[in-house]
């Protein structure tokens, strides 16, 4: 309890930075939303005349992004990258930390087994996820309901788009921290997490923009793909376990190899 | 000249990494831009669509069935990887000697901490021209079996040109950020979190007419590929401008290093 306490006080001060960033972002691009949408609609009307090889030739063949879900959903994939980036900074540095400024043989010199010490570092990361998540939930309604106007939107997909952040964020935080005792030694997270976190979504971005291949499929953007879930009204269920699979096999990872870590100590 | 040597070597593994991201990038990219190269039932429907709808959509920059249009849109995703890099290897290089806890000993070495910084801004310079050149290898490489024209090379090597200007734009930054932070730890987050608030900054800006006034904040909108196939030059103004931030952070990096209190 004491580990999970002092680890949850290290870190909130960069989940409330985070969850107020996340937050100012929905609410200031929802906001662009209303004149958006009018423009958007007369483009619509032209685009409807141009044969659909054109469309695609430019990337244009999408979804709308005059409706409330179609704009949230093109924002969401903005926020997924933040959150991305978030949850592989508390992943990556969750364990390399101590090691990197050498309190990790003070830590592990407590009398609690090292499979506890990760549990608890891993539920503290994990409240302030979902201290993050609970932000996103709170300001999308908000944000959504005050700029939709007249226009009306399904609320199972957004609802569905929303419960995909805690998967999310637990692949990258699960994925960072596998990596982290993949590694020798983090001596900075930022390249790492930025990498991770960017990577993947450069992989599946680019992936809209050139038609379908394989080598998306393993971006964790791919599997919960908002334009994906608002067209279909689901997740896509095979590419979801993916990532479901990913957390198991780095959480237990994790675990296997930090009970036989070398730590480097101070002296 | 020791310090810039040392610092070279100690880079040089990260230029690998990156260097074999963009080419596995490019890779991936042109393999998919074989299914789009000539494809003859999209130039037959283009063929017949009126030339002044396809100049109003600045068609030539995003066709994707040439190569020029491929190289413009790819040019944003370039601009992402290759600014970051910059951005990482301009906060790191100065920051990184606190991290390391060797900054008492580079700092004991008979140098002014100035020619430091410059040895590190160089170091670092020579990553991203490095990183350059191998982005520019590579789609030269890959453009090769489609035999492109000379206005392709054109457009190419401006476009490598306005990617190095965003380079040292966020190189600079870096580097002001590694010499000016009090807390060094922060150096990298800050250094990101701009980037990544002008790239939101720049995506904004295409919803919105509103936003027109952020083409002077966000450095993704200071080159455009679209203008810079037509004009087939880069926009004066905005190097003006570009070359007055990079001035203004090497200065700030070096008067804000000198006076700094260290954290040992």
């Amino acid at each position: 309890m004491n580990i999970f306490l002092q680890e949850f006080k290290m870190n909130f001060k960069s989940v409330v930075t985070w969850s107020l960033s996340i937050a100012v972002f929905i609410m200031f691009y929802m906001g662009v939303y209303p004149t958006f949408a009018a423009d958007a609609e007369l483009i619509n009307e032209m685009m409807a005349n141009f044969p659909p090889e054109l469309l695609m030739a430019f990337g244009m063949d999408q979804t709308d992004l005059s409706t409330v879900l179609g704009f949230f959903s093109f924002i969401f994939v903005l926020c997924q990258v933040m959150l991305a980036i978030q949850a592989a900074n508390y992943g990556f540095s969750i364990l390399s930390v101590e090691e990197r400024d050498l309190t990790a043989d003070f830590l592990l010199a407590k009398p609690v087994r090292r499979s506890r010490i990760l549990t608890s570092k891993l539920l503290a990361a994990l409240t302030g996820l979902t201290i993050t998540n609970a932000v996103v939930w709170i300001s999308s309604f908000t944000a959504v309901n005050l700029f939709r106007g007249e226009r009306t939107f399904e609320t199972q997909p957004f609802i569905l788009l929303l419960l995909s952040i805690a998967v999310f964020q637990l692949v990258f935080l699960a994925l960072g921290m596998f990596i982290s005792l993949l590694v020798k030694k983090v001596r900075n997270v930022t390249p790492y997490s930025m990498g991770l976190a960017f990577g993947m979504y450069v992989l599946s971005a680019f992936g809209d923009m050139l038609g379908d291949a394989k080598l998306e499929l393993i971006t964790p953007f791919k599997h919960f793909e908002p334009h994906f879930i608002v067209n279909n009204g689901n997740y896509d269920l095979p590419l979801a376990y993916l990532s479901v699979s990913f957390i198991v096999v780095a959480i237990v990872g994790s675990y296997v190899l930090y009970s036989k870590r070398n730590i480097a100590s101070a002296v | 000249m020791n310090i810039f040597l040392r610092e070279v070597k100690s880079n040089f593994k990260s230029l690998l990494i990156w260097g074999v991201i963009v080419v596995l990038f490019i890779s991936v990219g042109f393999s998919k831009f074989s299914a789009y190269a000539d494809n003859p039932e999209m130039l037959a429907i283009l063929d017949n669509l009126p030339p002044a709808l396809l100049e109003a959509f600045n068609f030539d920059a995003f066709n994707l069935t040439t190569v020029t249009g491929f190289f413009g849109v790819m040019f944003s995703y370039f601009a992402l990887l290759l600014s970051i890099s910059a951005a990482m290897w301009g906060s790191d290089v100065i920051s990184k000697e606190e991290r390391d806890k060797t900054v008492e000993f580079a700092l004991t070495l008979p140098v002014p901490r100035s020619r430091l910084v410059t040895a590190k801004t160089l170091a670092a310079l020579v990553n991203c021209i490095g990183l350059n050149l191998i982005t520019y290898g590579a789609i030269l490489y890959s453009v090769g079996q489609y035999t492109p024209d000379a206005d392709f090379y054109n457009f190419l090597s401006i476009g490598m040109l306005a990617l190095f200007f965003m380079q040292l734009i966020f190189l600079a930054i870096g580097i002001f950020l590694g010499a000016a932070m009090k807390q060094y730890k922060r150096a990298s987050s800050v250094a990101v979190s701009l980037l990544l608030g002008t790239y939101f900054l720049s995506i904004l800006s295409d919803l919105n007419q509103d936003f027109e006034f952020i083409k002077y904040i966000s450095p993704f909108k200071y080159f455009n590929p679209a203008l810079i196939l037509r004009d087939s030059g880069l926009d004066m103004n905005y190097v003006w401008l570009s070359l007055a931030i990079i001035v203004i952070c090497i200065a700030g990096a070096h008067f804000t290093y000198s006076r700094r209190d260290l954290y040992i």
